[in-house]
């Protein structure tokens, strides 16, 4: 009989008779197998494992920490020297280790743009080059026009005379400009196969591609390349409201090919620019293309021979996306108890001051949105439920939304941790977001936990997210499109709303943070500089690199 | 992920709403494997849903074709009886469509043709009218041998046989003449066949089995979904594998991630000879050279799990047989399912400290979610993404993962209820084989290891048992295990 099952004494033992038989049996069946009598069963049975006062239940039979874990590693590192094969380096013991980035190498992708100008091209792409680097593919933009500036800038410096790049340098009939534009889209395309052979994964051509010629070219190019393919993406708007606010947007953004010109005189020469593609523009219609036709921002999509893993991805993202205007509400929990106690993990209830956050929070809410629509999500754990009791909102409880899972460490203080495994808790603060707890999660995992998630929330309208530090910093770095290193270090502070509003080429950011005391949660990085969160919201010009 | 994130009481996912989605297309262009196929995906979610065919209506009602006026299928004038008759089957039909929705059906896949837009615009406009999501669903084909090959595989050698009244008559001819007679058949209905080109109802328009799909204003969550599965579905054959990772050190701990016992190395040796033998003689059967297809091998995370991978990735200089073509995927969402704070406990530790909790558990190990722990409601959740990968995957599939997940999947492919789930019986050291086809899949379960840590072996030290929390039901429940049989959905499973 185990002292487990002894009542009315404050004293467990973690191991019973029952899984002591177990890894007896284990060992036992090993030592027989292999002839060899002299292992040593080093569990021991006679653990007093005081149970803090208060304590709902027995202590994690298995966690990091009580003595088993440590035990249980040194008896079976015996088992792996007899091993039959051999074990992958990725066996560790301790309480987890850094996993590698999964392997994307197959991937390699040309998507190619076609459209008229002002259709969105950029947005489409920008979007996506978020979404896809969030899922830690390499992504990248190749824009003709950013190489054709570059280009003139160039020449400009050596001849000291500036080329002109209005309208008429679009016309179709202007031959020489024509061939010259050829030339820039040909070349982009060179530079962006070149960096997909160095190991990138989806290189963005970001031009018209206007006429069918054109794309054949690009076929052409791309399927002397073994291992690469092509899709083309077009895009299709016949909403004036859409393309007259695409054009405010590209006149007003600070786009340098109006950098010296009135914004109506900027204004006619962009129409007439538009007008010059129009007359030789024509919408994809050969059969044989790969390709992804998105009107009107996801209200009608065509998708023609798209096979593949990332190519469905991508055609089911584009898919989502909506241009309606919305907010969308972070906010992390009152705070709990565990946090008050600086433990990670557990399921704990609200402290006094988080449930006094709680009944703030209604009042923070309404004030800021009035009577528009919106739906609170909320994880599984208790905290995100009390900390939305008093929303007036219609709810939903999302699984996929609890708090990256530590594993063996749930439940300890950093403090605790690093004692136990002093050299494991170093390890994870060198490379927080590939470091997986064991019989937990990393970063990562919590990033492929969380793609849904995203997915459901570009389809969405306003939401507010009550939810927890992981979770909230794998979210704002994909809205933020912030690099996954940086993304574990990303401050969330307790007791504040954030509150992000999509716009064309990024998210605007507002902070709210009620004057409800809570304690600082946020572990910096205890080397180098803390990434500084800059957001974006103009449209990005690709110039240093194009 | 799709549906089970909460259910209401209902049973209705609110912010989804009702749906139907109507086929349109000729005869023999994949209609009713496509709603085969979305029905299950559906109903694996936890989505309310049923096939309705008027086709198997008709039969049912008025039995097989030699009973029908001769004019009923012909084209041009018909006798008013035979107009009669077939309203009153149409009728009869819609009316079991709007039984379901009352009692509480969520979507609805109305199986038949709907060619003329005058028809499908009349089932439409009836529905709209009380609030139902309507979304056309058009599977076309502009490709022969398509056709062709649909024609054979499904209306006259189909296993289906005794519901398919197409295959029924044919029997006893010459295949080729029966393909050939059948073509021209459903060929005069082209004539009077309109594709879904009006844009009044939202539709999906799948050309050539996926070689093309168009979209149009589809919105909605559940009708998101239905599109992005619906674009990833193919019908090239492929054999899926299952098997259990190797018994290891700690079976009944989740967080300890423990790695193989010894005996686990040794299923994962035997797990790698028996399945490239297995393959290597089904894909031979096929004509197929083992060399040419690649073998894809997915894994979760967890050390059991990948490492009993391990061997194929170890090829031995010794061996003579050239390394096989596989690759190894390692998915952290396909962990088993996780048990919360009763990680590690016994069943009377857990009765002990959580004594209300077990009896809610054991009442409903489906839907119950233990303090900290997934449900295998939750588990399906997870999996969902997983799912479609499975689906999209064209290679030939091993999947090396732990019981609970097997079990969430196999019943996804096998069509079984979700409450199901938890009692599906997947035996260490049985290699289960899927095999999907046209309705359904043919599935068998291939013994080859017996040693330290199958479940249901003789009782020995370090079997599973321990792992109580995963293999609860199946030791309660009793048992259902993949037989060697073809498993469908029935008729017309509405009704």
């Amino acid at each position: 009989m185990s002292a487990t099952d002894t009542p009315d004494k404050k004293v467990l033992a973690p191991f019973t008779d029952r899984e002591l038989a177990a890894v007896d049996g284990v060992l036992k069946d090993m030592s027989a197998d292999e002839n060899e009598a002299n292992i040593s069963i080093t569990v021991s049975r006679d653990l007093d494992v005081p149970v803090p006062v208060g304590s709902p239940g027995p202590p994690a039979v298995f966690g990091a920490g009580g003595p088993m874990l440590k035990q249980f590693d040194q008896s079976n590192a015996a088992s792996r020297i007899m091993s039959q094969a051999s074990t992958p380096p990725r066996s560790v013991v301790g309480i987890g280790g850094k996993v590698a980035k999964p392997d994307y190498s197959e991937a390699k992708i040309v998507l190619a743009m076609v459209g008229l100008p002002a259709r969105g091209k950029s947005y489409l792409s920008n979007k996506l080059m978020r979404y896809l680097k969030w899922l830690e593919y390499d992504v990248k933009v190749f824009n003709v026009g950013q190489l054709r500036r570059s280009r003139a800038r160039q020449r400009a410096q050596q001849s000291g005379k500036r080329e002109d790049h209005t309208a008429s340098y679009f016309s179709h009939d202007n031959v020489e400009a024509t061939k010259l534009r050829d030339q820039l889209a040909n070349d982009s395309l060179d530079m962006l196969i070149q960096w997909l052979k160095e190991g990138g994964n989806v290189g963005i051509h970001d031009a018209t591609n206007s006429t069918r010629s054109r794309r054949q070219k690009i076929l052409e190019r791309v399927s002397r390349e073994p291992g690469l393919v092509v899709i083309f993406l077009e895009s299709v708007c016949d909403d004036p409201a859409i393309i007259a606010a695409n054009v405010a947007l590209k006149v007003s953004s600070g786009d340098p090919d109006y950098k010296d010109m009135s914004r109506e005189k900027a204004k006619l020469d962009f129409e007439r620019r538009i007008r010059e593609y129009e007359a030789v523009y024509e919408t994809i219609t050969e059969p044989h293309l790969s390709y992804l036709r998105i009107k009107n921002v996801g209200s009608q999509v065509t998708l023609c021979h798209i096979h593949g893993y990332l190519q469905s991805r991508i055609a089911f993202y584009l898919m989502n996306l909506h241009l309606k205007p919305r907010s969308i509400f972070f906010s992390r929990h009152g705070e709990s108890q565990f946090n008050v106690e600086g433990k990670i993990g557990g399921d704990s209830p609200l402290s006094e001051r988080g449930m006094r956050y709680a009944s703030a929070l209604p009042q923070l809410i309404t004030d800021n949105i009035g009577d528009a629509p919106l739906t609170v999500w909320t994880s599984t754990l208790q905290r995100t439920i009390q900390t939305a009791q008093y929303l007036p909102y219609p709810k939903l409880t999302w699984k996929s939304l609890d708090e990256l899972d530590a594993g063996v460490c749930d439940g300890m203080t950093y403090e605790e941790i690093e004692e136990a495994y002093p050299e494991d808790f170093a390890n994870r603060d060198e490379d927080k977001f590939n470091y997986r707890y064991r019989g937990g999660e990393s970063y990562r995992d919590v990033v492929v936990r969380l793609e849904p998630v995203i997915m459901e929330l570009e389809r969405q309208e306003n939401i507010l997210i009550i939810g927890h530090q992981a979770i909230l910093r794998c979210l704002y770095a994909y809205f933020h499109d912030l690099p996954q290193a940086d993304l574990p270090y990303i401050k969330i502070p307790l007791h504040t709303v954030i509150k992000l509003t999509p716009k064309a080429y990024g998210c605007d950011e507002e902070r709210y943070t009620l004057p409800i005391g809570a304690v600082d949660t946020h572990r910096p990085k205890p080397k180098g500089p803390v990434a500084a969160v800059v957001p974006k919201t103009g449209r990005e010009y690709y110039t240093q690199d194009a | 992920m799709v549906a089970p994130l909460y259910t209401t009481a209902s049973g209705l996912l609110f912010h989804a709403g009702k749906i139907l989605v109507c086929t349109v297309g000729l005869p023999a262009r994949g209609k009713t494997h496509i709603s085969r196929a979305l029905e299950r995906y559906l109903r694996w979610t936890g989505v309310k849903t049923a096939v309705i065919s008027l086709g198997d209506y008709r039969r049912k009602v008025l039995g097989g074709a030699q009973k029908l006026p001769p004019d009923y299928f012909t084209l041009g004038e018909k006798s008013p009886e035979t107009i009669k008759l077939r309203e009153k089957v149409l009728e009869g039909c819609e009316q079991t469509i709007w039984d379901f929705f009352n009692a509480g059906g969520q979507v609805v896949i109305y199986d038949a043709n709907n060619g003329t837009r005058e028809r499908r615009n009349a089932v439409a406009e009836k529905f709209d009218k009380a609030g139902i999501h309507v979304i056309m669903l058009e599977s076309s084909c502009d490709n022969e041998e398509i056709i062709l090959s649909n024609i054979r595989s499904v209306k006259i050698s189909s296993p289906d046989v005794t519901t398919r009244t197409t295959a029924n008559s044919y029997r006893g001819w010459d295949p080729e003449k029966a393909v050939a007679d059948y073509y021209n058949r459903i060929k005069d209905h082209e004539i009077h066949y309109e594709p879904v080109e009006e844009t009044t109802w939202p539709f999906i328009r799948i050309i050539n089995v996926g070689e093309k799909i168009m979209v149009n204003n589809i919105h909605g969550y559940l009708q998101s979904r239905v599109v992005f599965f619906l674009m990833n579905i193919h019908n090239r054959f492929r054999t899926i594998y299952f098997a259990r990772s190797g018994q290891s050190l700690i079976e009944h701990s989740y967080k300890a991630d423990s790695d193989l016992s010894p005996a686990g190395w040794e299923y994962a040796e035997r797990l790698k000879e028996f399945v490239l033998e297995r393959r290597a003689k089904s894909l031979a059967e096929r004509g197929i050279d083992p060399k040419e297809r690649r073998l894809v091998i997915w894994t979760s995370a967890r050390r059991r799990s990948h490492h009993t991978a391990w061997p194929f990735l170890t090829h031995n200089a010794n061996d003579p047989a050239p390394p096989a073509k596989v690759k190894v995927i390692e998915r952290p969402q396909m962990s088993e399912i996780n048990p919360g704070v009763w990680d590690g406990l016994t069943p009377d530790q857990v009765r002990k400290y959580y004594p209300d909790e077990w009896v809610r558990f054991v009442n409903d190990p489906y839907a119950y979610r233990a303090p900290r722990a997934e449900s295998y409601h939750d588990l399906c959740v997870r999996l969902e993404p997983t799912l479609i990968e499975l689906e999209r995957e064209k290679e030939d599939l091993l999947i090396i993962g732990h019981a609970s997940v097997i079990r969430c999947i196999l019943a996804y492919l096998i069509g079984l209820p979700a409450s199901e789930i938890p009692a599906i019986e997947v035996a260490r050291g049985d290699l289960i084989e899927v095999v999907p086809t046209s309705y359904g899949v043919y599935s068998q379960a291939h013994h080859f290891w017996d040693g330290p840590g199958r479940s249901s072996g003789p009782p020995s030290h370090g079997k599973d048992e321990h792992n109580f929390y995963e293999n609860y039901a199946e030791d309660t429940r009793g048992k259902r295990r993949p037989d060697s049989s073809v498993s469908g959905s029935p008729a017309l499973s509405a009704a």
